[in-house]
């Protein structure tokens, strides 16, 4: 996600940059070859300039000198100026009719000739301008073999008292434009061209086989003002145009901008390598972020949901980023007050819990005392005093053991003899309708346990065990391992599994009325003695039923 | 986005409505006194009109066809131009041909044959003819109208004016047109004269004032006349005149005076504000305007035609050859009161 926003980012960055960059190389490019074109131009402009005036110059003095008598004056001025100049080839002086009147010597072969040339026919048909040709070719003036650009205008020149009309001819070579055309860098094939008004090709700086110029020239050929760009022989070009001073010429010059056409695409290589490394960079740095961000944060979840389960064991230890980490120590804190509410909570629970059960078991059901005055009552009615004392002195041990001196724990001797009070009233209350046996492992003797815990298992014994014909209750404690067991036996029916199902519901929690005495023992054996203590129901149908107190015997003291 | 898309409708409605009337002024140079006050009329004629863009070239054709190309960026309607140089209008004609700009030359006139090439090319401007035959007629009757007797300014009384021609540029078309019209006036109109000298000045206040120094070191009291192909060199003329002690207010009344064997008369040609001024207080004798108010009010209402505002009707000159606006050079003299 971040990746994407940073990529995009940069890749649009990326694509404006590169747009604008490569506008703005465009113009760059456009402007300069413009301004290379302009300073060519200018450079050809001041030569030609150069030309003009000497050519004024020349006609300044044709008109001072008479040419009939300072014919050799003249002649030599316009020698001079052949000479001075590399590129002035010859100047003449030609009268209307194209006969030589001052200047260069004339080749004989051209002398019949002059009057029909272009130039001459030209200069005469407007004279106002110079008249520009390459028509020409070769130099009319003797011993001269050059190509020739050949300036031609209508002049005035002195004949005694007359001013006569006439053609001033300035014959030049390519050398200056060559010269100044070498002095340009248009590139690598770039190269500069001179169309005359027909659009045929007056000069080419292409040295060689001119196949670029062959190119060129239909292009240029089109164009009268301004550039374009064109692909000349795969390569690149910025064709600009523009007019020549004096002239109705165009100069053309035709840039190479492949080089700084590869320059941009050195860029763009640039620029592409700079985001690949920004989006690795941005990447790396999106992960790590992402590492110290989120992997706390993925710990802390983790620990949450634990604790959501119900685990407060485990204190989260999470590294990385300062908040997460601040985070979790303040969620460390916040379990800790948590589990230390829950044992606090758990503890205040237990003692609430014990405290009923203490008043519980200091409770001596009120039946048993009614029934057993109206038992003592119905003796002593029939004078059966023998009975009457034993039956009282049994309640009075009965009670004064239950009673303790608000002891809660006793010697298991102590609990036997108080079954045994209570089975001595019970038996003559019931006239003797069952027999007991007790039988304690001696060791036991001292060893102190919760009391009141055999009672309502005998009481619940003699419940279930009389019926018609005599029952019997075997009490019998043993040491098995590390507990005491005590075993409550009883002859009878027994009961059903769903019975012993139901008695142990009743054991755990539930509120079945019938034992209720039974739930209270095995209640506060869970609570006295922990989750190892435990209480049991076995059947024998027709036969007998078993409950069975198993009471740790190392953790005999109260926790 | 919404924004973008207003923005992008009032760049087209606003290139739409440049497109109808935008119109490019060249100017062939800012340093030439008479095209400047020229082009400032035709801005302020145009003004309220239709938007007009000027662009001086520094009397360079590279730096005024660079110019043209920015203003073709901006599509132009029209485009007025007053070339450096005439024959570069070859190319102004074919490019603008090809995007078919009307175009009106004026105060340098193309080749016919480059003005033939296309008809929606125009030219307003005067004769140069004419300016040399109103110079000549300036100097006859200052002279006395009368070739078989002329006035007391015939200072050597031999029958001829004793003249120097201060020359625009060589070969220059006016320069060669003014200096010959000049002479040919004189010639037809059977008056003498004696040409001291043609000295070329290329239409420049500096050289003029330099060439002149050294003519009237030359010629001292022999010269009776200074025609000069244009005012800018007539008036480098009297600076230098001056300095020498010609021209001065003899008899104090506030005006040079004219009837002093130190006042030797010039006239120039175009009727530039100085020269006004040089007129009124007698130092130029007088001038040929190159009416600039009645071109730039014929090209005004040419303008307006090219860009449909109107109709061929409603122009002021005859439309010659339909291409040629011909404006009539006047002559201009200082009015004595009496």
């Amino acid at each position: 996600m971040t990746l994407g926003i940073v990529s995009l980012a940069l890749i649009l960055t990326s694509v404006v940059f590169l747009g604008i960059f490569s506008k703005l190389l465009d113009d760059i490019i456009e402007s300069q070859a413009r301004e290379i074109n302009k300073q060519i131009v200018m450079n050809y402009e001041s030569y030609i300039n150069s030309v003009i005036e000497t050519a004024t110059y020349i006609q300044t003095a044709t008109i001072k000198y008479d040419t009939l008598t300072d014919t050799k004056s003249l002649d030599e001025l316009y020698l001079a100026n052949t000479e001075i100049k590399k590129d002035v080839v010859s100047i003449v002086l030609f009268n209307t009719d194209g006969k030589r009147v001052a200047g260069s010597y004339i080749n004989p072969q051209n002398k019949e000739s002059i009057k029909g040339l272009s130039w001459f026919t030209s200069a005469l048909l407007i004279k106002e301008i110079y008249h520009f040709s390459t028509e020409q070719g070769k130099s009319i003036a003797e011993n001269k073999e050059e190509n020739v650009i050949s300036i031609s205008k209508s002049v005035s020149y002195t004949a005694g008292k007359n001013t006569l009309n006439g053609v001033l001819l300035i014959e030049l070579n390519n050398e200056t434009l060559t010269d100044l055309a070498k002095k340009t860098n248009l590139g690598e094939a770039g190269h500069l061209l001179i169309l005359n008004d027909k659009g045929d090709l007056i000069y080419s700086s292409e040295s060689g086989n001119a196949l670029m110029t062959e190119l060129s020239t239909p292009i240029a050929r089109t164009m009268f003002l301004g550039s374009s760009k064109a692909t000349i022989n795969n390569i690149n070009m910025y064709i600009s145009v523009n007019t020549l001073i004096q002239t109705r010429w165009r100069i053309v010059t035709v840039s190479n901008i492949n080089e700084i056409r590869n320059a941009l695409t050195r860029v763009s290589g640039i620029l592409l390598l700079i985001f690949l490394v920004a989006v690795a960079v941005s990447a790396l740095v999106a992960g790590l972020i992402s590492l110290r961000v989120s992997h706390p944060i993925n710990q802390l979840k983790t620990a949450m949901l634990n604790i959501e389960q119900g685990d407060f064991s485990q204190p989260i230890s999470v590294s990385g980023q300062i908040e997460i980490v601040t985070l979790t120590h303040s969620f460390n804190n916040m379990i800790l007050k948590i589990q230390e509410l829950m044992a606090r909570l758990v503890s205040q629970q237990r003692e609430k819990r014990k405290m009923e059960l203490h008043i519980l078991q200091n409770q001596i059901n009120p039946h048993f005392l009614y029934n057993t005055l109206d038992s003592i009552v119905w003796l002593a009615e029939h004078e059966r005093n023998k009975d009457v004392i034993t039956t009282v002195v049994s309640l009075a041990h009965f009670f004064r053991i239950s009673i303790s001196k608000g002891e809660s724990f006793i010697p298991i001797e102590d609990e036997i003899f108080h079954v045994e009070n209570y089975l001595t009233i019970q038996n003559i209350r019931y006239v003797n309708k069952f027999t007991y046996t007790i039988s304690i492992d001696e060791r036991l003797n001292k060893i102190k346990v919760m009391k009141l815990i055999l009672q309502p298992l005998v009481e619940n014994a003699i419940y279930h065990g009389i019926g018609d014909e005599e029952g019997h209750i075997n009490i019998r404690g043993i040491m098995e391992k590390d507990f005491i067991v005590f075993h409550v036996i009883n002859t009878g029916y027994g009961l059903t599994n769903e019975k012993i199902e139901q008695m142990y519901e009743t054991m755990r929690g539930g509120t079945e009325r019938p034992s209720i005495g039974i739930r209270n023992v095995y209640q506060r054996l869970k609570l006295y003695y922990g989750e190892k203590a435990d209480m049991t129901i076995s059947s024998i149908p027709d036969e007998s039923t078993t409950i069975s107190l198993y009471i740790p015997y190392k953790e005999e003291i109260v926790r | 986005m919404k924004k973008i898309i207003i923005l992008l409708c009032i760049m087209l409605l606003s290139s739409c409505s440049k497109r109808n009337e935008r119109t490019g002024l060249f100017v062939y140079n800012e340093t030439d006194p008479f095209m400047q006050v020229f082009a400032g009329q035709i801005m302020a004629e145009a003004d309220g009109k239709f938007p007009i863009q000027l662009y001086y070239a520094k009397n360079s054709q590279a730096i005024q066809n660079e110019q043209i190309e920015a203003e073709l960026e901006n599509n132009p309607s029209l485009l007025m131009i007053n070339p450096v140089d005439r024959l570069g209008s070859y190319s102004i004609i074919r490019t603008m041909k090809e995007k078919n700009i009307p175009v009106i030359f004026f105060n340098r006139e193309p080749l016919a044959e480059d003005l033939g090439l296309w008809d929606k090319v125009y030219y307003v401007g005067a004769k140069a003819a004419q300016s040399g035959q109103l110079q000549a007629r300036l100097v006859m009757e200052l002279f006395g109208s009368n070739s078989n007797n002329l006035n007391e300014l015939d200072k050597n009384n031999d029958g001829k004016i004793q003249l120097i021609i201060l020359k625009g540029e060589q070969g220059h078309q006016d320069a060669e047109t003014r200096t010959s019209e000049v002479l040919k006036s004189f010639q037809e109109n059977n008056f003498a004269i004696d040409l001291l000298a043609i000295e070329v000045a290329n239409w420049n206040f500096n050289e003029a004032a330099v060439k002149t120094q050294k003519l009237l070191q030359k010629f001292q009291h022999e010269v009776e006349l200074f025609i000069s192909n244009n005012d800018d060199m007539a008036l480098g003329a009297i600076q230098t005149m001056r300095e020498a002690g010609f021209l001065s207010d003899t008899n104090n009344d506030g005006h040079v005076n004219k009837y002093d064997h130190l006042w030797i008369p010039v006239v120039g040609i175009d009727g530039l504000e100085e020269a006004q001024e040089a007129i009124a207080s007698g130092f130029l004798y007088g001038t040929v305007k190159n009416d600039s108010k009645k071109m730039t009010e014929v090209m005004i209402e040419l303008s307006l035609i090219l860009l449909g505002k109107k109709d061929f009707s409603s122009l002021s000159v005859p439309l010659v050859e339909d291409k040629y606006l011909w404006i009539d050079y006047s002559p201009y003299i200082f009015e004595e009161k009496r």
